[in-house]
């Protein structure tokens, strides 16, 4: 069962244009939502959560189209934003009794619970927080009303990497449950390389790749070879080339194939990073890259 | 619902504390108010306006009546500054967590016209105690006088406020003070429009010296005192459509408020 759906989401906002995307998100996965600022993680996640209006197409989350009752649909998912949004002269206790009254299967204890193990203050304003422990917060809030999906928007972006690798854990044990399911927005791949087991890439307001993530990782290679080497490389293999600092280096999109057809170059296995990278500079450039360019560079 | 309508409050908290020190000035002021309109100082002014002004017992009466709607007006414009809320909603980007709970758009909206009425029930719950300390120490008004007067000044200010978050949510954060002044600018210029003949007749009267102004403010005061349920049915379908619209506004809106 898919715990999102999204199906030809389109939302136009003038100067930029989120463009008929569809992906899912199986239920008991992480996926990871990759892609650089402005390229419409954002939107997305407000298109999903329905704060959004979607111009065209549908989105289904638990099986339901979001249109139908999004409040409702809302009690069962847990949301975190990179910004915290609560009042500076809120404690925890006033979050407390708030979410509370808001949230049918809010769970106090949990809550609590939560912001001893995170070392939060429950008496101290939040305005006095510093961004991990908001984070924190927001992550404590956002785990105490037994969410089914959580969704979050750069949760871990400006936080360091004790902090960081302190949350990745907690979503670790999160997903644990087979019911829960998490979509986790973020820039820094490194962090989704650990946790996600899906990805989706979206790039100026297209998906440019959407699947397993270890089958991604698997098929894409970095093909590293003399700049006069590239001519010989098939273009269909090719995302994009591009000239190093001591020859050139390619993304090709099946390095099975590739290292069958080419033996003797040295293929190396892809991170997430690079081909993130390699897909935005494809299309800031448009094309594949012309190789004979970077040979005569 | 419940859950936003305590957050509002906790903002209004500093506020409250203020409200409570207003109060406590306001019933000492108006008990010395008239305690002296009886016995001190402002009944021997009031006596000596009658012989030196040759003003009649009705026209001193309507000017301690004056006096004492703006004691009973202070603690209901004290609670009716609402803005506070969205100030300082839009300073914490509060509308990022709004948005994300289980709490429908009309419920959000509902939210803030409820937390309104809840806070000019404390301010007319306030009035009324002190209004009944009053009508015991002073024979100006009676009660029942008094009542009317304040369901009419919470009426006045159920209209301002229900503008108040119409504008808001209509200018968006951050332009609060414009929602204000605009709200206070809407119910002047239709109390002005309601009322162009006897205004007209005011200043026709100046030249003519007649009472004609007289008579406007007593028959002002008579009104608030005792037509106060039309102010009231006034103010409810002020407030409901305020409600209807603002409803639309954040539904078009969506993701800024």
């Amino acid at each position: 069962m898919n715990v999102i759906e999204i199906k030809n989401a389109t939302k136009d906002f003038g100067d930029f244009r989120l463009d008929n995307i569809s992906f899912e998100v199986p239920e008991g996965s992480v996926c990871g939502f990759i892609g650089q600022n402005g390229a419409g993680k954002t939107t997305t996640i407000k298109l999903i959560l329905d704060v959004l209006n979607v111009d065209a197409g549908e989105i289904y989350v638990f099986g339901q189209n979001i249109k139908e009752d999004s409040a409702k649909l809302r009690e069962d998912i847990g949301v975190v934003f990179d910004e915290m949004g609560f009042h500076d002269f809120m404690t925890g206790k006033d979050i407390n009794i708030m979410m509370k009254n808001i949230y049918k299967n809010w769970d106090e204890k949990v809550f609590f619970d939560y912001l001893k193990r995170f070392s939060l203050p429950a008496k101290k304003p939040c305005g006095s927080f510093s961004r991990g422990m908001r984070m924190k917060l927001q992550i404590a809030v956002a785990l105490s009303h037994n969410a089914k999906l959580l969704i979050m928007d750069e949760p871990t972006s400006g936080l360091d990497p004790i902090v960081r690798n302190e949350m990745l854990q907690i979503f670790r044990e999160y997903v644990l449950e087979e019911d829960h399911t998490i979509l986790l927005s973020s820039h820094i791949t490194g962090d989704l390389e650990k946790l996600a087991d899906e990805v989706v890439f979206i790039n100026g307001g297209k998906i440019v790749l959407a699947g397993n993530k270890d089958e991604i990782i698997e098929k894409h290679g970095l093909l590293k070879c003399k700049k006069d080497e590239l001519k010989e490389i098939s273009e269909s293999l090719i995302v994009y080339a591009q000239s190093g600092t001591y020859g050139a280096e390619a993304l090709v999109n099946d390095r099975k194939a590739c290292a069958k057809l080419y033996p003797e170059m040295i293929i190396e296995q892809a991170s997430l990073e690079d081909i993130m990278l390699f897909y935005v500079n494809r299309s800031i450039s448009g094309k594949a890259a012309d190789t004979s360019d970077i040979i005569n560079k | 619902m419940k859950g936003l309508m305590i957050k509002d409050l906790m903002c209004l908290r500093k506020q409250m504390i203020l409200f409570a020190y207003t109060v406590a000035g306001v019933l000492a002021l108006s008990i010395m108010y008239v305690l002296s309109a009886r016995f001190g100082n402002i009944a021997a002014a009031n006596q000596s306006m009658m012989i030196e002004n040759n003003m009649s017992e009705i026209d001193i009466n309507n000017l301690s009546t004056e006096a004492l709607i703006l004691f009973m007006l202070i603690p209901i414009a004290m609670v009716g500054d609402t803005t506070t809320i969205f100030k300082m909603d839009g300073k914490a980007g509060f509308s990022g967590v709004s948005s994300i709970l289980p709490i429908s758009i009309g419920q959000r909206v509902m939210a803030k016209y409820l937390t309104v009425l809840v806070m000019f029930g404390i301010g007319v719950t306030v009035d009324i105690v002190i209004s009944f300390v009053l009508s015991r120490l002073t024979d100006i008004m009676t009660f029942a006088d008094f009542f009317g007067i304040i369901i009419s000044a919470a009426s006045l200010m159920i209209i301002y406020g229900a503008l108040v978050i119409l504008f808001c949510f209509l200018f968006g954060y951050g332009k609060e003070d414009y929602a204000i002044v605009v709200s206070c600018a809407v119910i002047l210029i239709t109390a002005i429009l309601v009322n162009l003949k006897r205004i007209k007749m005011i200043f026709i009267s100046m030249y003519s010296a007649n009472s004609e102004s007289i008579d406007f403010f007593s028959s002002f005061i008579n009104f608030i005192k005792h037509k106060s349920l039309v102010l009231f049915i006034i103010a409810v379908i002020v407030m409901a459509a305020s409600y209807v619209v603002s409803v639309e506004i954040v539904k078009r809106k969506r993701g800024m408020v």
